[in-house]
């Protein structure tokens, strides 16, 4: 069983850093997201013991670990907040940049980085011209 | 007791609160700026409690020890938590004077200090992952304020390599339950010692890693230099010099206080990732013509004695490295204040922080050098390292002291009230750089009842 849930979690990370080291920015969020589920998966499998369900009364037998299903709600909860806020941020750099493609935004920026080094290699020279 | 709640539920209920108001208005960031002040009081009672008498524990919900989540005060997390909330402060007072531009900033701010304080003051890891990502959600919004293309291409690229950072964490907070059972620190620190060492070098690997990214050390530092450089003022200084103290803190508490015999194994590692950062950062600042760039670059270099420090080990050199982290906050937090003033006393300040940054006295930097000096004295590789990097550091604090501040000042700058308003808190900083330059007791002191902490948990 331990197996099973390492190689899902393994392939679940796998799958995510493949997503996200895509140019579309949706697929990086997906990519997050599946990371996340890795995570939460690996959350579930830490669980101490396996059983029914840990709710009272208890039945015959042994219960399931409820602190890690504790942990691994906690997880998703947060999970789903932070995806949201990186949707959110993913629209708004796609407005600004009128793309949702990686390559066109890292242009866009590579061209106004360049502007501000010319303006300042510029500002630097005629003040080493006024200095010599 | 009642203070360490009371410290954590001030930016908590008012952080919440400010949220769903107008901070662009006068009264709400001040009233901001008032429950940052409230909380750093707070704190300083705890700390000084914490000083005399020993860590304080509190147990949420009335339940009994070893069920409910707990907090848990020691002199290293109270430290950490005095310096981030008043970094918070300067940089949240600087902003007030001058103008607030997006209505969710102080707010924000307010969530950003309730979750460091709660992930420096807690005994459970799972916790600790909570505020974490607490502070860390705030710190993404924080990190598009202005709105502008350049600083949302570079949010989103924070946003995403740190979300990654806090999914590895969560993977080792489920190894570690794992194999102790428990996730509570005091208890994890025993179990881990008699651990199979394979796992348990896992998980420290998988700590590592996440506290690399958050702290930006050479090899995950790659995401820093956009930010830095993109962000406002404000918002930088929050980020180098409130946010980054989790990644110092994190490696201190989990690798130092959890972990400390895979620590040891590590210690050659680390010592070498730190080398590579302090010159990576040295050597790429020198290649800088702003300021922002400049002191983005050199943020990577002063971690790295950081973490060479911990990769030493040893109550000196631990004391070393959260005293360097304390300079390198307040050095930090006060230059990127700065970066968009100009004139002879803005000038002034900056040569007092670039001296603090190269390690000359009678600036604070001078102590953290000294201490790091002190604590890699055995080693004659290491010493000429750290000496290498001070003299990066002042070629490029000083190259852009000169490219910045030796030009003349423009027409508009000097206006009656707004002019002393914009500067009143870069002046604060720089008095303080000097002050505990020139009487470092105090801070000696804490800093070494903070290491005292941590090698009695290893123990």
């Amino acid at each position: 069983m331990n197996l099973v849930f390492a190689l899902a979690a393994a392939a679940l990370f796998g799958v995510g850093a493949f997503l996200v080291l895509h140019r579309d920015l949706v697929r990086l969020v997906l990519g997050v997201v599946v990371i996340s589920q890795s995570a939460v998966l690996t959350l579930l499998a830490a669980s101490l013991e396996r059983g029914a369900a840990p709710i009272y009364p208890l039945p015959e037998g042994g219960v399931s670990d409820p602190l890690s299903q504790a942990m691994a709600l906690t997880a998703i909860v947060i999970g789903m907040a932070v995806t949201a806020l990186l949707l959110v941020l993913v629209l708004r750099v796609a407005v600004a940049f009128h793309s949702e493609e990686l390559e066109e935004v890292a242009e866009t920026e590579l061209a106004l980085d360049a502007r501000s080094e010319e303006v300042h290699a510029r500002a630097h020279a005629d003040e080493d011209a006024a200095a010599g | 007791m009642t203070a360490l709640s009371v410290a954590l539920l001030i930016p908590w209920v008012v952080g919440v609160a400010l949220l769903v108001m107008d901070g662009r208005r006068r009264s709400i960031r001040w009233i901001a700026v008032g429950a940052l002040g409230a909380t750093l009081v707070a704190l300083g009672a705890v700390a000084a409690d914490v000083l005399r008498a020993g860590p304080i524990v509190v147990t949420t919900g009335n339940w009994p020890l070893g069920v409910g989540i707990t907090l848990r005060a020691d002199a290293l997390g109270v430290t950490f938590a005095l310096l981030s909330v008043a970094m918070l402060t300067a940089a949240v007072t600087h902003e007030a004077f001058d103008h607030v531009a997006e209505r969710e900033f102080p707010g924000l701010v307010l969530l950003l200090a309730a979750g460091l304080i709660g992930t420096f003051l807690t005994g459970d890891i799972f916790n600790f992952y909570v505020f974490f990502e607490l502070a860390l959600a705030a710190s993404y919004v924080l990190a598009i304020y202005g709105r502008t293309p350049r600083v949302l291409g570079a949010g989103l690229v924070f946003t995403a390599v740190n979300l990654l950072g806090t999914f590895v964490f969560l993977l080792s907070v489920a190894s570690i339950y794992r194999v102790t059972g428990t996730l509570d620190m005091s208890r994890i620190a025993d179990r881990m010692a008699v651990a199979d060492p394979n796992a348990a070098i896992l998980i420290a690997v998988g700590f590592f890693v996440a506290f690399s990214v958050k702290l930006g050390l050479f090899p995950f530092h790659f995401w820093l230099p956009t930010v830095y450089a993109a962000a406002r003022p404000a918002v930088a200084a929050i980020l180098s010099g409130s946010l980054a103290n989790i990644g110092a803190y994190g490696l201190l508490r989990f690798g130092a206080g959890l972990l400390p015999r895979e620590l040891e194994l590590a210690g050659g590692a680390l010592i070498v990732i730190g080398v590579a950062s302090i010159v990576y950062g040295g050597v790429l600042a020198v290649s800088r013509r702003t300021g922002t760039e400049m002191l983005a670059y050199s943020a990577i270099g002063q971690v790295g004695y950081v973490l060479v420090a911990i990769g030493v080990g040893g109550p000196v050199a631990f004391a070393a490295a959260i005293l360097y982290t304390v300079v390198n906050a307040a050095n930090k937090t006060m230059l990127f204040l700065t970066t968009q003033q100009r004139g002879a006393l803005v000038g002034g300040l900056f040569a007092v922080g670039a001296l603090s940054i190269a390690g000359v006295p009678p600036a604070v930097g001078f102590i953290g050098k000294l201490e790091v000096f002190r604590a890699v004295m055995g080693q004659p590789a290491l010493l000429l390292i750290v000496v290498l990097g001070s003299l990066l550091s002042f070629v490029y604090a000083f190259q852009i002291y000169q490219f910045e501040h030796w030009r003349p000042e423009p027409a508009m700058a000097r206006s009656g009230e707004g002019w002393w308003r914009a500067r009143i808190v870069p002046i604060s900083l720089g008095g303080l750089i000097l002050a505990l330059g020139v009487w470092p007791e105090p801070l000696l002191a804490l800093s070494a009842a903070a290491a005292g902490a941590l090698t009695g948990v290893a123990r």
